[in-house]
């Protein structure tokens, strides 16, 4: 048993996982990180890092095999030929969607943290307070001030780029130098702010892309290649940031191919005292024992796993007691926005691919404003100049035709809206009982949509958008809006969240299970609303604090 | 080596890296052999005149040389379905034929002047014809090999290199950079 035994447990590696491990090592703590899926050794294992545009046979395209082999993930971007092995196998790993749900995984040593979008914004008060004010779900058991700090102390570690641009709705961070505008952005988002009045902003991206070295990582090079991985470790990932920290420690031990099945609660003290392990490889079943178990599985199978740890006191699965655990779905709607030309920039261009763009802050619903919906939404965009190969009339063929293909296109500007989603109880995921996974493991069940709120917001998202390209001066302006499926903004939330009330809520303010004090979930599961920013810096911050208060409470002996 | 040589060598390269197992004709083109679509050789022939139609060798190299009949066939062998699949050939055949009606031979057969303007006859009717409409099988077999041709030749190693300037480490993001600094062949 002794060898089986740590002071902590972090179950999953990926951005919030990995903050665990770190802050648990090097606070002292013997830590076991468990991983379903395979390694992947930074640099070493980014096999298609470095290759050129035409070393792919298909130069990134999806072949019909890849279409057959991955029913969700051809759904959208994320089927290509030039990352394919970051992504989960849907085939190994299947879901029953009562409602259609697209679910994209990376079930690998840093997860999702390989190939994330890196956009990286806080949240302010009106984000934590908004529950409240609406009267909907739970009130957030924490405010701004409680996690400040903590984005400090997360962005100064992770390395994010961004601009101060003193905004309310977007507080500043501990920023490094800003990735820049080109002059297309510079001069749009100049007539968007003139037009507005300064009521609303287009500053550029935050992103966690590093512009000056940060330990052993060296600065962006504007490859944007990032979700090959980074061999210069640009990115924030767990291979290139926390990982090495919390190995640095001599406290961390990893373990891939190690699904955990479930978590395995002590009656008599009222605590956890260890998981379960089935090892992907062998099929055997192992047990690991430690005082504090924290479970960064990604927000669904986070769930998966406390539903699966059920007992006779809670059938439901630990944390069920309130009947949240597996509710309250959440994700950010996306797929709308607007796109045009913009004419008068023909004789200039950009060096080099900045792996960021654009972005328009919250402004809906804000200083008294009332739509006919709650909440907001942001967009991300970007201008360019369009590729080489497009039709030039005229010369259709041939010699001329030629030519006119190494001349650069139209300058283009699109935005897409990143919009919040509600907490519905409805909106849940179950274990479906009658189907089983390649090791033989119960499957999730998804039942979960988008509802009025979401699809009032989005008339905003696609009119807001023409209005302010075209106020910008973007011509040939169009919209576009898609049909919204929750999953695709690969944003999950919700399934374990947090409140003031053990009957409402799985999670304490501190991202403690309410029914096992040494469990804390700090991934998306925790989320109790959405915002509209990207979530992941919100989940770092949440994991730095809620390691640093688990270490304070087992000194006091209260975990 | 002269600078032919060279090239040829590449197209070679490409085409055999990504195509196995092929043969190679003295023009440059190769016979490949498919998986899950039968094109046979004449039919592969006729594609790479009309690739090289759309991309000719000038002072630069051209579709045959940079083995882009290759490319366009792993791309219909690999990416497309069977349906898109059986359209292209039937395309191709409607191609032959309407080739051999109205000029009693081979594609392969005519001079440039005359190949140029059977395509941009082709191109300009599916101008001119609605938008949306579903196009004739002909009209879609030419379509998919220029979109195709042209995909393979902006994305081959000799355009990122020769023709525009490609890196895999720019290093830096200048946000303003003249058109007249891009260092373009034909610019």
């Amino acid at each position: 048993m002794s060898e089986n035994t740590y002071d902590a447990i972090v179950i999953g590696s990926g951005i919030s996982g990995g903050w665990a491990a770190k802050e648990l090592t090097e606070k002292g703590l013997k830590t076991i990180m468990l991983e379903r899926g395979r390694d992947i050794v930074h640099v070493k294992d980014y096999v298609n890092a470095n290759k050129d545009p035409w070393d792919f046979p298909h130069r990134g395209g999806r072949t019909q095999q890849m279409i057959k082999d991955y029913p969700v993930l051809k759904r959208d971007y994320p089927l290509n030929e030039t990352n394919l092995d970051y992504w989960a196998s849907d085939k190994d790993s299947p879901y029953t969607e009562i409602k259609r749900f697209d679910w994209f995984r990376g079930y690998h040593v840093g997860g999702r943290s390989l190939m994330w979008g890196r956009q990286s914004y806080r949240w302010a008060d009106v984000d934590f307070e908004a529950n409240l004010k609406d009267g909907i779900a739970v009130d957030w058991p924490i405010r701004y001030k409680d996690i400040a700090p903590w984005y400090s102390y997360v962005e100064k570690f992770a390395g994010i780029s961004g601009n101060r641009d003193h905004l309310a709705i977007l507080p500043d961070g501990e920023f490094m130098p800003p990735m820049q505008m080109n002059v297309v952005e510079k001069d749009v988002a100049k007539r968007m702010m003139e037009h507005y009045k300064n009521q609303r902003a287009m500053i550029i991206g935050r992103t966690a892309n590093i512009t000056e070295p940060l330990q052993a990582r060296t600065n962006c090079q504007y490859r944007n290649k990032c979700w090959l991985g980074c061999p210069f470790g640009a990115y924030f990932s767990t291979q290139s940031s926390t990982l090495p920290a919390a190995t640095a420690t001599g406290n961390l031990t990893v373990r891939p191919w190690s699904i955990v099945t479930r978590i395995l609660y002590d009656k008599d003290t009222k605590k956890a005292k260890g998981v379960e392990v089935l090892d992907a490889q062998n099929m055997k079943t192992y047990e690991y024992y430690a005082k504090i178990i924290f479970l960064n599985a990604s927000a669904l199978n986070s769930a998966w796993i406390l539903m699966n740890s059920a007992t006779d006191i809670w059938p439901d699965g630990l944390g069920s007691s309130s009947g949240e655990l597996g509710h309250n779905v959440m994700d950010h709607h996306l797929g709308v926005g607007a796109g045009g030309t913009v004419e008068g920039y023909e004789d200039k261009y950009y060096f080099g691919r900045r792996a960021n763009g654009i972005y328009i802050p919250r402004y809906r619903n804000l200083n008294g404003e009332k739509r006919d919906y709650i909440r907001g939404f942001g967009y991300q965009g970007a201008a360019g100049r369009e590729n080489w190969s497009r039709d030039i009339a005229e010369m259709n063929i041939g010699g001329a035709f030629k030519d006119a293909l190494t001349e650069p296109g139209a300058w283009t500007m699109g935005i897409g809206g990143f919009g919040e989603t509600l907490p519905y109880h409805e909106n849940k995921i179950t274990l479906d009982k009658t189907r089983k996974d390649k090791w033989g493991l119960n499957i999730l069940a998804f039942d979960v949509e988008v509802k009025d709120n979401e699809r009032k917001m989005r008339k905003d998202m696609a009119e807001d958008a023409k209005e302010m390209l075209e106020a910008a001066g973007v011509k040939n302006v169009h919209t576009f809006d898609s049909e919204p499926v929750l999953g695709r903004g690969i944003h999950e939330m919700g399934t374990a969240r947090m409140g003031r009330d053990p009957k409402t809520s799985v999670l304490n303010e501190w991202n403690q299970v309410w029914d096992a004090k040494n469990v804390f979930v700090t991934d998306g599961a925790c989320m109790t609303s959405t915002a509209c920013q990207n979530p992941s810096l919100t989940y770092m911050a949440l994991t730095a604090r809620a390691a640093n208060h688990a270490v304070e409470e087992l000194k006091k002996g209260n975990v | 080596m002269n600078r032919r040589t060279i090239l040829k060598n590449l197209a070679l390269v490409i085409g055999g890296s990504v195509l196995l197992p092929s043969c190679l004709h003295s023009d440059g083109t190769s016979y490949v052999q498919l998986k899950h679509v039968q094109i046979n050789e004449d039919q592969q022939k006729l594609m790479a005149d009309v690739a090289e139609t759309i991309i000719p060798k000038t002072n630069t190299p051209g579709a045959k040389e940079l083995g882009l009949p290759a490319f366009t066939l792993k791309m219909i062998d690999d990416c497309f379905n069977k349906k898109e699949q059986e359209a292209f050939v039937a395309g191709l055949v409607a191609f032959q034929n309407k080739i051999k009606k109205e000029h009693g031979k081979d594609f392969g057969w005519l001079d440039v002047k005359q190949r140029e303007a059977i395509l941009l006859a082709i191109e300009k009717a599916a101008q001119n014809a609605k938008p949306g409409a579903h196009p004739d099988p002909v009209t879609n077999f030419f379509s998919i090999i220029k979109g195709q041709t042209t995909f393979g030749y902006t994305t081959s190693q000799y355009f990122m290199t020769k023709e525009i300037p490609y890196e895999l480490v720019p290093g830096r993001y200048i946000v303003h950079h003249p058109v007249s600094k891009l260092k373009l062949k034909t610019a």
